[in-house]
């Protein structure tokens, strides 16, 4: 217990400093980037010295650490700031002679309303992937240099090799446009999660198949599987019981190096499906040069990172005991 | 497993589970969109300004507004009559005095919150939004002063802004008219929009913003109860979308996306020749091309036509600054066509014999808001090298590139040539031309001409309408072409996709609508 105390401590110091780290990055490229956020809220036929004023209102024309040791003030007292375009609704905001912040959204209120989305397309994404990629993988595992090999290596290279974008729009022209089968547009339902999941899907199972056929192969040859065999273990047994668990490890650590590909496809399928989920958030927030959301969402999104990776490593722990902190 | 038929009913109980949502409605179900008394609208851009009016001047927001607010009088601008006014809020407009405009008002017009519009609303609003430090002053020639006559007449005096009263016979149309009890509350003001139009604000649910019919609307009643304005980024995603009957209108359909639509029965297609042109803005305040002589160079070594025909149906040829639509329009005689030996004599006589001495030209344009025009500026460079201009393409997301295109006093001008195009919503010239090349404006080439200056001055001072049209196409177009701070290319063309069964949108040039007709079939 002791050991596993000292092991999150430490973990969780070293996440605290990626985000420390992560969010300053964010906060000051956002500021250096062309692209002014008053601008885009005023419009291109406001006077130039409108906008000046404005932007000196919302404090973008202070110095920049000036600007950062403020933000940071109000996140260690919970508070991730307020958009500079959405409303409480969610729909966006701007103008000026907005004198009165209170009106915009909460970023925590806009990312806690988008999280859940995401985390619905994300799931249900992982759950078609372990359905594509566990069997496949498990097949061309237990059947190595034979035709379920191949079959898995051929798989996972048309997948890895179709950009997301692409299958998208493919699959929401037949499925969606043509046959009406399944909406995918927007969001009005949890129907509307089933294309983009797949994409998803598609796009992160061709790893999972390589990795468990390798690791399941590399299993099989291990001595502890003839010698359980000859002890009068059934194949199904052998392969359930021990070369399944054995096998596991390095496939979950997998899982937390795809959290990224996760992450960074629910950007760009969200955007394709108008998905109201926080990659489509993200997208809005970086086109309208939203900086309070955009930067709440890089140190929230940092944080899932940081705790995913450490979840895994302690479910790795669990699941083989050979392992330590 | 063994099969039996234990084992074959649980199979097909767990099938059957498997495609019914909690609530036991079926998983898979037609994608079509909701009922026939609903109309969707897939916007290219998001709302990004508040319900204030006059705190803004972002398109989709006026998109929206023009639904919610009403106005004293519209202009169609249709191709066949570009100057046609359309009394709205007002029944007549008279021009008394050299400063004095008139309003003659509807009666018995409400607001969405039931309170009667009036000539005080008509006072409330202008002296609101006239105010030069608001962005929607923009829109307003100069500050007015307003003089409630009587309940149904309103007296606007332009004296104050020193421009004649004869040009808000046009800029009016731009105007949304606010509740006076709302200009008192600014903070009720921003968060929900009161207007008299024939739809009304009713919430907005994340990219989705709803506005319901209007039972009170006194100018007709609308043959569908729900407009949804919600915010689709993607081209390709609006397309499908409007395929599959999930939305029933997108705008902004890229050129070859016209072409394969044409050939679906699914979508109406149509083409509006916008409110818009397509400038190249020399940085007329900064060397090389300070110099006009380089600038008419430019010019006569683009190829329009191409240029136009790299556009496709999202383009329409033009000769002038203004759009068709706007008062005042003409081809400009003389306007530059592209001509290599021209070109080459310009360029000797500006001291750059076949581009010789000249240092790099940077022209910057954006890519994902106008249709193909970063295709089309690597075609102009490419002409431009043609010629031994050397010319160099830098191109950039829509934010970056809004900060960089305005000219601002106190830094030098990012680039030499900036892509810009222009639109406002009404006939009125003045919105192109003082904004564009009036050196106390001059927003993006900088210009600083006293002679431009003059001559604008001079059109926009004339209160007789056809002595200011005969100004502006004799003298006022020909003096700006002759100094060339800026080039137009082409006339924008709005392409939009309705569903078949969705009849009578009017889509003005500015890509508002009327949706005072529309109704299913």
């Amino acid at each position: 217990m002791v050991f596993l105390l000292g092991f999150l401590a430490r973990r969780l110091l070293q996440g605290a400093a990626i985000i420390g780290l992560v969010s300053f990055a964010v906060f000051a490229l956002l500021r250096v980037i062309p692209g002014d956020p008053v601008r885009l809220m005023l419009g291109p036929m406001t006077p130039d010295y409108v906008v000046e004023q404005t932007a000196r209102q919302l404090g973008l024309r202070d110095p920049l650490l000036l600007q950062y040791l403020r933000y940071m003030k109000g996140v260690m007292k919970g508070e991730l700031g307020r958009s500079f375009t959405k409303a409480p609704s969610g729909e966006a905001v701007g103008g000026n002679l907005d004198l009165n912040r209170g009106e915009r959204a909460k970023v925590f209120d806009l990312i806690a309303g988008t999280l859940p989305l995401t985390f619905q397309l994300a799931g249900l994404a992982l759950v078609f992937a372990i359905i594509i990629a566990v069997p496949l993988g498990l097949l061309g595992g237990l059947h190595a240099d034979r035709w379920p090999d191949s079959l898995a290596l051929y798989v996972a290279s048309v997948f890895v090799s179709v950009p997301n974008f692409w299958l998208g729009i493919m699959l929401a022209l037949i499925f969606t446009a043509q046959l009406g089968w399944i909406p995918s547009i927007g969001y009005n339902g949890f129907v509307y999660t089933v294309l983009p999941a797949l994409v998803i899907a598609v796009e992160i199972a061709p790893i999972v198949i390589r990795s468990l056929t390798v690791s399941v192969a590399a299993t099989m040859q291990q001595p502890f599987v003839e010698i359980a065999l000859l002890r009068g273990l059934s194949r199904r047994q052998v392969i359930i019981s021990h070369v399944l668990r054995n096998s596991a490890v390095p496939v979950l650590n997998l899982f937390g190096v795809q959290l990224g590909t996760l992450l960074g496809g629910v950007l760009i399928v969200e955007y394709i499906f108008s998905y109201p989920g926080l990659g489509f958030l993200t997208v809005q927030s970086v086109l309208q040069r939203d900086f309070p959301t955009i930067q709440a969402i890089a140190m929230v999104t940092t944080s899932v990172f940081v705790l995913i990776n450490l979840l895994v490593d302690l479910i790795s722990a669990y699941v083989d005991r050979r392992l330590d902190y | 497993m063994k099969k039996s038929r234990r084992g074959i009913i649980k199979f097909a109980a767990l099938g059957a589970g498997l495609l019914l949502t909690p609530q036991g409605r079926p998983l898979l179900r037609s994608a079509k969109a909701e009922g026939r008394r609903k109309i969707v609208f897939a916007s290219a851009e998001p709302l990004t300004g508040n319900w204030d009016p006059t705190t803004h001047t972002i398109l989709a927001q006026l998109n929206i507004e023009a639904q919610i607010f009403g106005q004293l009088v519209r202009c169609p601008m249709r191709s066949d009559n570009p100057l046609e006014i359309v009394y709205e809020l007002a029944t007549a407009q008279k021009i008394t005095d050299t400063y004095t405009i008139e309003y003659t008002l509807r009666r018995d017009v409400k607001f969405h919150n039931g309170a009667e519009f009036t000539a005080g609303d008509v006072k409330a609003t202008m002296e609101y939004a006239s105010q030069q430090d608001k962005p929607g002053a923009f829109w307003y020639p100069g500050p007015v002063e307003v003089e409630v006559v009587d309940r149904y007449t309103a007296r606007v005096h332009t004296n104050k802004g020193n421009f004649p009263a004869s040009m808000m016979t046009f800029a009016a149309a731009a105007w949304p008219m606010l509740s006076a009890a709302d200009v008192n509350d600014p903070a009720t003001l921003r968060t929900r929009p009161n207007g008299t139009g024939p739809l009304k604000f009713v919430e907005q649910k994340g990219n989705d913003t709803i506005l319901a019919r209007n039972p009170d609307w006194t100018s007709g009643s609308l043959a569908f109860d729900e407009f949804v304005f919600s915010h689709i980024p993607d081209g390709t995603t609006r397309v499908l979308a409007v395929l599959s009957g999930e939305v029933d209108i997108i705008e902004r359909l890229e050129p070859e996306q016209y072409a394969t639509l044409s050939k679906d029965n699914r979508v109406k297609l149509t083409r509006t020749v916008a409110n818009e042109n397509k400038y190249m803005h020399f940085r007329c305040n900064k060397p090389p091309l300070d110099n006009v002589l380089l600038r008419k160079a430019i010019a006569y070594a683009i190829d329009r036509d191409q240029v136009a025909q790299v556009v496709g149906a999202a383009a329409t040829p033009s000769n002038c600054y203004l759009n068709p639509a706007k008062f005042g329009y003409i081809d400009i005689p003389e306007y530059p066509r592209f001509d290599a030996a021209k070109c080459q004599e310009l360029l000797k006589q500006a001291g750059f014999p076949k581009g010789n001495g000249l240092p790099e030209i940077e022209y910057l344009v954006s890519e994902g808001f106008y249709p193909k025009n970063k295709e089309y500026a690597e075609i102009i460079v490419a002409m431009l090298q043609e010629q031994g201009i050397p010319a160099k393409l830098t191109v950039m997301e829509v934010a970056a590139w809004l900060e960089r295109i305005f000219q601002k006093k106190s830094t030098v001008p990012y680039a030499d040539i900036v892509d810009v195009g222009w639109s406002t919503g009404t006939p009125e010239p003045n919105f192109i031309l003082k904004a564009q090349f009036l050196s106390s404006k001059a927003l993006f080439n900088g210009i600083n001409d006293p002679e431009i200056d003059a001559i604008i001055e001079l059109e926009s001072k004339e209160p007789d309408i056809d002595k200011r049209r005969e100004i502006i196409q004799t003298r006022t177009l020909p003096t700006i072409a002759e100094k060339m701070p800026s080039f137009s290319l082409f006339t924008s063309v709005l392409i939009h996709a309705t569903r078949a069964n969705l009849e009578g949108v009017y889509f003005y040039p500015s890509g508002a609508m009327d949706l005072s007709k529309a109704h299913y079939t």
